[in-house]
């Protein structure tokens, strides 16, 4: 069929933009995975050595048996997750008020919320120090974890709206006339159907929240409360040049858990995109 | 507090770990039994307990053990820093106002003149003897007294810029900057990158800078603390040494991507690789050429005073750590003072960093290398930079210069102007 | 402190068949309010106070005092940063939108042709994301590192082409500033994109197909468009993020050389950490707040809104 011809080509065209990007994206992660595994010898010799002669696992070594590691891992996973958690919690019902709602001045708040996340972080920053200090939250996880949240909220705010409003307001109408109150019907009609948006709501916070950097460092003094970000900018200060293979090592360690989280999870959302749930 | 808990389920569940089921004296966050009835707060850097270098931390645990040993009842809270020196010290002067700050802490020299300013240093006096006051170097016991003689800080160790050659590519040790490019050049037409400097947007490019500047007999600040490189007579000397690292990038002695060097580490890798026969770095990094090297091509390296307009007009920037205390309670003073004289004497003698005391290198066998003549020697001419809230900016503004007349995109002349009006500014502010 | 549980009051039914209730949205949106007053409100309107004060960090003590702003609005390196500031964020928001809207495309198109290895595209996009910013420049900093065993540099020597200044030249160390924050910040707009894509009507392609469409009419006629509220919700999110980044800048290029990238999000930082000036500090962060609010409403300006077509 001429479809099926047409289609080849595209498939081809489609490969010959997708190697190219694909390799932009992979080359950084592949030169440093290559630094990881060399000896302080073979850092030196650059592109020529990209698989080393001698290969070793030696970095990785070092980076695991260091306990630290393994404690800031842990700590990036409380913080990023709790963060995620709490934003998409706080936002989804004002979201949805958005979403559903009219009333006097939506469109100023909309664009407030969003306008907030503008300061730049590390001027605000110095007044919540002294805050939270008033508080007492300074050094703790918890207090930590309210600012992750605070970040997380405008943008997740607007997230979730959009995907509250590819639900179709039909089924929630129907919902009301089974006697359904608001907050029944938005749990348990849209939530559910928003769920891939829910979804990468929480995935796009635990990410951020990843890689926060300003916040914790700010926030915690003790290194065994530290998140995996600081603790990776405070081991480039403390390494050498004889030491980046070891730098490369901590920044894989710090990437491929989330990476493997993220495998499992992306292949989840994709599924929930694709199963119609949405095109009703 | 059960954070221990976290961290052996921890261990557990990745790991298997068993070395957590006896208590350590040691961990990331703590020397000395966790139960001790008194904790000092002490906030050190990751060069020397933490060191991701296995023998230096090993050392420096024993070292802490023992002390914990001769003072019973006493547990040392240990808080890393990073190494965003500016950073840490805005969060550590807030933490410290806020009283929050740590009873004791590292502070790197050139800082602590703002800690002084901010008034959150507490004397430690009695602690040192008339003695002691005495042997340390005149420039470190003005830096760490304040104006009614109070001792603020221990000044714990020292450090200077050196030039570092390949002997076997340059033999002789260059003394003027005519020379050093000369040398530099004939390097180039060996195949080598010339001679390396910090020239990014980091201390160490202006500190580095300075001494080329001091030793013309340039000024930063005048007696009462004020900006004046870019008055009068100081004005030409800072040109001077402006055009002198412009004229390394043009005439090709430097590569131009110095103004892309932020760390030294990269010329110690850059020696590593073989790709430099010159740079201009730390005393320190001798030993670590010593230890990254292969015997043979470390041999090869020596170090040689900064070289100077002429031979006989040298300077070298000193800067190093201090260990302060910014806790009110004398007990924990009398502590912090006790693990800053545990730095000065046996912990720099393992690190063969330079002690500010000049009895430290009698007294120690480290000492007696042939590299430690080249570095006293070159003590004789250290300046310590100035003293005052000002300097960081004047650094900032040095490295924005360098940067921007070492890549072409501003005369000497219109980058110092610009450098004036913005520390001026900056120093009507404070 | 206890944190405000979601709001448990159910509206009353509908009183008239079809529209939905009455609105009463503060109980809705209280929590959102709670987390924004007390962790951006307060702080912001401290940072305003702040801005006409002569506040350091070296004193706790402040006055009042407008010589902060006449000093941050008079500098003259106020020009320099803000051209930065302006080709830092186009070139970073148009390489992050356009690569995330290729691979987007390409990525749903791959999966509606079942082609092997899409997910391999996605996730190394996702995988340059999860990366920390912090970490991000230590990597392309050795990856652009003009020593002659640098990553890009060595292996243009392998195969013959000279070596480039990609950060000691004041031009190229924006480019590279710029690559740095594409490579890290398309994972954003690719995820953003792709699910807008995927929730495009299938039945419009299928008309189009009916109509003998090329590809480019389908992208031009019917994608695009659909897409429009999402490249632009997107577009100001981006701006926002890309206008408060330095994380990236500061540990690739420091700013330098000189002050060739030198955004004004690092320019505040070092006012406030080089110079201890807190008063500075919150003078350009309320510049750059006002930037990104400005910049953000004439982007919403084109928002679809009544006048779709």
């Amino acid at each position: 069929m001429i479809q099926s011809r047409r289609s080849r080509i595209g498939n081809a065209l489609t490969y010959a933009a997708v190697i190219p990007l694909a390799a932009f994206f992979l080359i950084p992660v592949i030169w440093l995975v290559s630094l990881s595994v060399r000896t302080p010898q073979e850092v030196f010799l650059g592109a020529s050595r990209l698989i080393p002669e001698a290969p070793t696992l030696a970095n990785f070594g070092q980076v695991l048996t260091d306990g630290g590691f393994r404690l800031y891992l842990w700590n990036s996973v409380k913080l990023a997750f709790l963060g995620a958690a709490g934003a998409v919690a706080f936002a989804a019902p004002a979201s949805y008020a958005f979403s559903r709602m009219t009333f006097r001045g939506k469109p100023a708040l909309m664009m407030g919320i969003l306008a907030v996340q503008m300061v730049s972080g590390l001027v605000i920053l110095i007044p919540l120090y002294r805050y939270m200090d008033r508080l007492g939250l300074l050094e703790t996880h918890f207090g930590t974890t309210l600012l992750y949240i605070s970040a997380g909220i405008p943008v997740t705010v607007w997230l979730l709206k959009t995907s509250f409003d590819a639900v179709p307001m039909e089924l929630e109408e129907a919902a009301a006339i089974d006697g359904l109150g608001r907050f029944e019907t938005f749990l348990r009609i849209t939530l559910p159907l928003a769920a891939p948006g829910v979804a990468s709501a929480l995935i796009l916070n635990v990410i951020l929240n990843w890689s926060q950097f300003l916040i914790p460092f700010v926030m915690l003094s003790e290194s065994a409360k530290w998140p995996i970000s600081v603790a990776i900018f405070n081991y480039a200060g403390a390494t050498n040049a004889t030491t980046t293979q070891l730098l490369a090592a901590a920044c894989l360690v710090a990437v491929v858990p989330t990476l493997i989280v993220f495998l499992a999870l992306q292949r989840l959302i994709v599924r929930a995109l694709t199963s119609g749930a949405l095109k009703g | 507090m059960n954070r221990p808990l976290i961290v052996s389920a921890l261990a557990l569940a990745i790991g298997g770990a068993p070395a957590l089921a006896q208590e350590d004296m040691v961990t990331r966050d703590r020397v000395g039994p966790a139960d001790a009835e008194n904790a000092l707060t002490f906030r050190l850097t990751a060069y020397d307990l933490y060191s991701s270098d296995e023998a230096t931390a090993t050392a420096f645990e024993e070292l802490f053990i023992d002390f914990i040993e001769d003072n019973p009842g006493w547990r040392i809270d240990t808080q890393l820093q990073t190494g965003n020196l500016n950073q840490e010290q805005a969060r550590m002067i807030e933490q410290a106002q806020a009283g929050r700050g740590p009873d004791c802490a590292m502070v790197d020299s050139s800082q602590l003149a703002t800690y002084k300013a901010a008034g959150v240093l507490s004397p430690m006096n009695e602690y040192f003897t008339e003695d002691e006051v005495a042997d340390f170097f005149p420039y470190v016991r003005d830096g760490i007294t304040d104006d009614a003689g109070n001792i603020l800080a221990v000044w714990w160790f020292t450090d200077l810029r050196v030039l570092y050659r390949n002997t076997e590519v340059v033999p002789e040790a260059p003394q003027t900057w005519e020379e050093l490019k000369t040398a530099a050049l004939e390097t180039v037409d060996e195949g080598y990158e010339g001679v390396l400097f910090n020239g990014g947007r980091t201390e160490g490019t202006a500190f580095d800078w300075l001494a080329n500047f001091w030793a013309q007999g340039g000024q930063l600040v005048n007696e009462a603390g004020e900006p004046v490189f870019y008055e009068g007579e100081n004005r030409e000397l800072f040109l001077e040494a402006v055009r002198y690292y412009e004229d390394l990038v043009e005439s090709g002695a430097a590569p131009a991507r110095v103004t892309s060097i932020t760390t030294y580490d990269d010329m110690l890798a850059a020696a590593a690789a073989g790709t430099t026969a010159l740079f201009v770095g730390g005393n320190w990094m001798y030993a670590q050429i010593q230890s990254t090297l292969p015997e043979e091509e470390a041999a090869k390296w020596e170090a040689s005073e900064l070289p100077g307009p002429t031979a006989d007009q040298r300077a070298t920037g000193t800067g190093g750590w201090t260990i302060a205390a910014l806790t009110d309670d004398p007990e924990k003073v009398r502590m912090c003072a006790a693990i800053a004289k545990l730095y000065l004497g046996p912990g720099n003698a393992f690190q063969a960093l330079l002690p500010t005391q000049a009895s430290l290198y009698e007294e120690y066998d480290t000492y007696a290398g042939p590299e430690f003549e080249v570095f006293s020697a070159a003590l004789e001419n250290g300046q310590a930079r100035p003293g005052v809230a000002i300097y960081p900016e004047i650094s900032n503004q040095i490295q924005i210069l360098l940067g921007e007349v070492m890549s072409g995109a501003a005369e000497p002349e219109e980058a110092l102007d610009a450098a004036a009006e913005a520390v001026e500014a900056a120093y009507a502010r404070q | 402190m206890t944190a405000t549980s979601a709001p448990r009051r159910a509206a009353a039914p509908p009183a008239t068949g079809g529209g939905p209730a009455p609105a009463r949205p503060l109980p809705w949106l209280l929590p959102v309010l709670f987390f924004i007053g007390l962790f951006y409100l307060w702080p912001i309107i401290d940072a305003l106070r702040l801005a006409f004060t002569d506040a350091s960090l070296l004193d706790r003590e402040a006055n009042f005092s407008l010589d902060a702003i006449g000093a941050m609005l008079g500098s003259a390196a106020l020009g320099t940063v803000l051209r930065n500031t302006a080709v830092f964020t186009l070139g970073s928001v148009f390489g992050q939108l356009l690569l995330g809207l290729a691979i987007a495309l390409l990525v749903v198109r791959g999966e509606r042709n079942n082609l092997r290895g899409m997910l391999v595209l996605r996730t190394l996009v996702l995988a340059a994301w999860v990366i920390p910013g912090i970490a991000n420049g230590v990597i392309w900093q050795m990856l652009f590192s003009e020593a002659p065993f640098g990553a890009i540099n060595s292996t243009l020597r392998l195969v013959g082409i000279p070596p480039v200044a990609w950060l000691s030249n004041p031009d190229n160390a924006m480019m590279s500033a710029i690559i740095a924050t594409v490579w890290q910040g398309t994972a954003y707009s690719m995820i953003l994109l792709y699910a807008a894509l995927r929730s495009i009507d299938d039945t419009l392609y299928e008309a189009a197909a009916v109509d003998a469409a090329t590809p480019w009419e389908r992208l031009w006629f019917i994608t695009l468009p659909e897409l429009r509220g999402a490249l632009l919700v997107n577009a100001i999110l981006i701006v926002i993020m890309t206008l408060n980044t330095f994380d990236v800048i500061i540990s690739l290029t420091g700013g330098g050389p000189g002050r060739a990238t030198e955004v004004l999000a690092l320019y505040a930082y070092n006012t406030v950490f080089y110079n201890f000036d807190l008063a500075g500090g919150s003078v350009l962060s309320i510049l750059l707040m006002a930037i990104s609010l400005t910049l953000a409403a004439i982007v919403a300006m084109f928002l679809p809104r009544s006048g779709r077509p």
